[in-house]
């Protein structure tokens, strides 16, 4: 009887730690991470080259010696969780920006964060967290306090099918080819379904009716026969890796060969070794050179970083972990920006953001693409980088297709 | 007779039927719960957003789960689809919000009331079969829900989510925690008392006896199909109005957040909490929402902002959620309810314990 009493109070005791206190003159900063739960296969490289770059930052000097006083914390993609997480910095920690994650949790904070003015830096590229103002009509909120480094999911999906017509002329296919859009029904895979679908019936392309697969990995022969009888020459993948790695090799199974495409999230180098020959030929947007391409400069900054919790540096860190620096340095390069003019506020940071023009952060060449923010227009870039990818019995390649620059219609800004 | 409580007993008396069946078994009891409510009234006065937030937290699954524990605790039936009910509940308020303008205030009600109707019509069947092959159709209705979340765009904005406008009676605006946490308790003392008062009642009694033995109940003249559906349809409105206060809180609904996982954990918080207990619901609820933030600030504490130990704490946290509740299914089947009845027993008698 008397541990359960014990148990009560330590509970109490652990729970008054969890609203404590943090140091005020720093720079405080949030770090929402998926470490745990289903996106963790992608989260869990991200988040550490957040972790990382937020260690490097402190460890040069942090903004102009001011020491940056961040918090990481696993959220296990519960968006209730990260509300209540974002609930307790608020009233503690007070941050000026955010690192965060997830479809589900980023849209939820859309509207706290702009009442508290918190630049939020999320790993959602979702069309509708582009438009800071609600001008466009597609936008059912504006998001003005939302960032994002790299093209957004529908401008991924743009960009491929772009490339997917080049191809199809450069091989001098006859008659009009079909795109089909492939993906579970949740959030994250349809987010670019009905933008895409459009651009492509503008380019030419008879649209199929989209295929359903699970997002967890499962079977997918009976959606690749279908994939098959449709007769579609280019295939769109909306899951993430751990999912389109079954869907290949069912197909593979079946003869089922189009051209797919893969969006960010949905192809790396853990899913190309899983895949094996699978996979070859799959036309993904890469947002960063890969761990051993050593010519870009920014490079040698990545490996510097990466030694934060690898000191040895031999571990390989995959393209999820380059781009988890690049939204890391942009706030900082934003924070350096804001320290210039005044105080680090959370409408400085913003308000810094928003005079980045084809902007590259200090150190991060090569690495990082240029991006835009304008206070009307929040997709950081619009530029996708498309390889397609050969696993070579283990040394695998990946080989650049096109850069295609996709237009920034003032029709598609939020969509 | 009310005095006879002021003093310590050795025992309790009971000599009327109102007394047997009162709410509070104890002047004390009674008084306690009246100044935790009074003590809640005033929280939002001192108490930090942080821990606001896990009051509001507990208030709205504790409702949903307590709606669940009317069909697993009560009536002994089993339902492996109560976060499809509690997503079609936020839905169905978002959506009579957005649509006809109607203010929060109406809609959350509103929105119980569909979700009731729904479980009704679920219920039809289910009512019908019981055991494994209940288990089964309950989450049959938890993935069609799921399914119907993010394909009908008309109520649910399909796998974009609804927005859900801030509480309103008005024009007043309940659009922080201070103010967001007076709704949620409101709804908290208003659905736990209709809760324990419908236990009380001829239908909460049909419902223990369907439980205890369904084929004595069915002799006894109880209608068991009727009790069984009714059953789920309480439970649905619970689910359904936990699921509203829900949306209305986040701003945001997603089809993504009502998987199989959350009704498991509905089913996690009656069994810690202890079936067939309201109040065991509300200590089962609050040992799930607080169990993950007091092992995060532990992982804080210990990993001390190194992230591959974070990274690794992290696991060893999802981890111990697990851990707790088989811990309870071997040590405290019975729940925190039982626990809590063993600690008043054990300060009843302090220090003369024998």
């Amino acid at each position: 009887m008397r541990k359960s009493i014990m148990l009560g109070s330590l509970l109490v005791a652990s729970l008054a730690f969890a609203g404590g206190a943090f140091a005020a003159d720093k720079i405080p900063v949030g770090h929402l991470a998926c470490y745990t739960g289903p996106t963790s296969d992608v989260g869990g490289p991200f988040g550490n080259g957040v972790a990382d770059a937020l260690g490097y930052i402190n460890k040069t000097g942090g903004i102009n010696g001011k020491l940056l006083d961040y918090d990481t914390v696993d959220y296990s993609y519960n968006a209730p969780r990260a509300v209540a997480t974002y609930k307790k910095w608020m009233s503690g920690l007070k941050p000026v920006a955010i690192q965060g994650w997830g479809t589900a949790d980023t849209e939820a904070l859309v509207k706290f964060i702009a009442k508290d003015k918190v630049p939020y830096f999320s790993a959602s590229y979702s069309g509708h967290l582009t438009d800071p103002t609600g001008k466009s009509p597609k936008t059912k909120t504006p998001a003005p306090y939302n960032f994002f480094y790299g093209p957004s999911y529908s401008d991924t999906c743009r960009g491929l099918v772009q490339w997917a017509a080049d191809d199809w002329k450069a091989k001098g296919s006859k008659g009009q080819p079909k795109f089909i859009h492939m993906g579970a029904n949740h959030p994250y895979p349809n987010a670019p379904k009905a933008a895409c679908a459009a651009y492509a019936e503008e380019l030419g392309f008879k649209v199929l009716n989209p295929i359903v697969y699970s997002l967890k990995p499962a079977d997918a022969k009976a959606q690749c026969l279908t994939l098959k009888d449709s007769g579609a020459n280019y295939a769109y993948l909306g899951n993430t890796a751990g999912s389109n790695i079954s869907l290949l090799n069912s197909c593979r199974t079946v003869g089922a060969k189009p051209q797919f495409l893969a969006n960010v999230w949905g192809w790396d180098e853990n899913s190309i070794q899983a895949a094996k020959e699978a996979g070859d030929g799959v036309a993904v947007f890469v947002g960063a050179p890969t761990w051993n391409d050593t010519k870009p400069p920014g490079m040698k900054t990545v490996r510097e970083i990466s030694k934060m919790s690898d000191p040895t540096g031999k571990t390989y860190r995959n393209l999820h972990y380059m781009r988890g620096i690049c939204s890391t340095f942009y706030m900082k390069e934003a924070m350096l920006i804001a320290d210039k003019k005044g105080e680090i506020t959370g409408q400085s940071i913003k308000a810094a953001m928003e005079t980045m023009v084809n902007f590259v952060p200090a150190g991060l060449e090569g690495v990082c693409s240029p991006s835009t923010w304008t206070s009307e227009d929040h997709r950081g870039t619009t530029s996708v980088g498309i390889y397609t990818s050969l696993y070579n019995g283990g040394d695998f390649q990946l080989n650049k297709q096109a850069t295609i620059e996709v237009p920034r219609r003032p029709e598609w800004l939020g969509w | 007779m009310a005095s006879a409580h002021s003093r310590m007993n050795c025992g309790e008396f009971r000599t009327t039927y109102q007394q047997d069946t009162t709410i509070f078994p104890t002047p004390l009891a009674r008084r306690t719960a009246i100044f935790s409510v009074i003590f809640l009234l005033v929280a939002p006065y001192f108490l930090n957003p942080y821990y606001l937030n896990l009051g509001i937290q507990i208030g709205y699954y504790g409702i949903a789960a307590l709606g669940l524990n009317m069909v697993v605790g009560f009536t002994g039936q089993i339902s492996l689809g109560h976060a499809a009910f509690f997503g079609f509940g936020a839905f169905a308020s978002a959506w009579l919000n957005n649509t006809t303008g109607l203010p929060v205030f109406f809609c959350i009600p509103l929105a119980g009331a569909m979700t009731m109707a729904l479980g009704l019509i679920v219920g039809i069947p289910a009512g019908r079969i019981k055991g494994l092959y209940l288990a089964i159709a309950t989450l049959a209705s938890q993935y069609i829900l799921e399914d119907f979340f993010s394909r009908a765009e008309w109520f649910t904005g399909g796998s974009y989510g609804a927005m859900a406008n801030p509480f309103s009676i008005f024009g007043f605006e309940f659009d922080n925690d201070q103010r967001y946490f007076y709704v949620v308790l409101f709804y908290v003392v208003v659905m736990f008392l209709l809760g324990t008062n419908l236990m009380r009642s001829r239908d909460g009694r049909a419902f223990v006896a369907v439980r205890d033995h369904y084929l004595s109940a069915e002799i006894m003249g109880i209608n068991l199909t009727k009790y069984r559906i009714l059953s789920f349809g309480i439970s649905s409105l619970y689910a359904g109005i936990g699921g509203a206060l829900f949306a209305h809180y986040l701003g945001f609904v997603s089809a993504e957040g009502f998987t199989i996982g959350l009704s498991i954990q509905f089913l996690g918080m009656i069994i810690i909490g202890g079936l067939g207990s309201v109040m065991g619901t509300l200590l089962g609820t609050a040992f799930m929402v607080l169990l993950p933030e007091v092992m995060e600030a532990g992982v804080g504490l210990i990993g001390g902002g190194s992230s591959s130990l974070i990274q690794a704490l992290a696991y060893i946290r999802e981890m111990a959620i697990g851990l707790a509740i088989i811990l309870f299914l071997i040590f405290e089947p019975d729940g925190l309810a039982h626990r809590w009845r063993m600690i008043k027993a054990y300060w009843k008698l302090y220090p003369f314990s024998y």
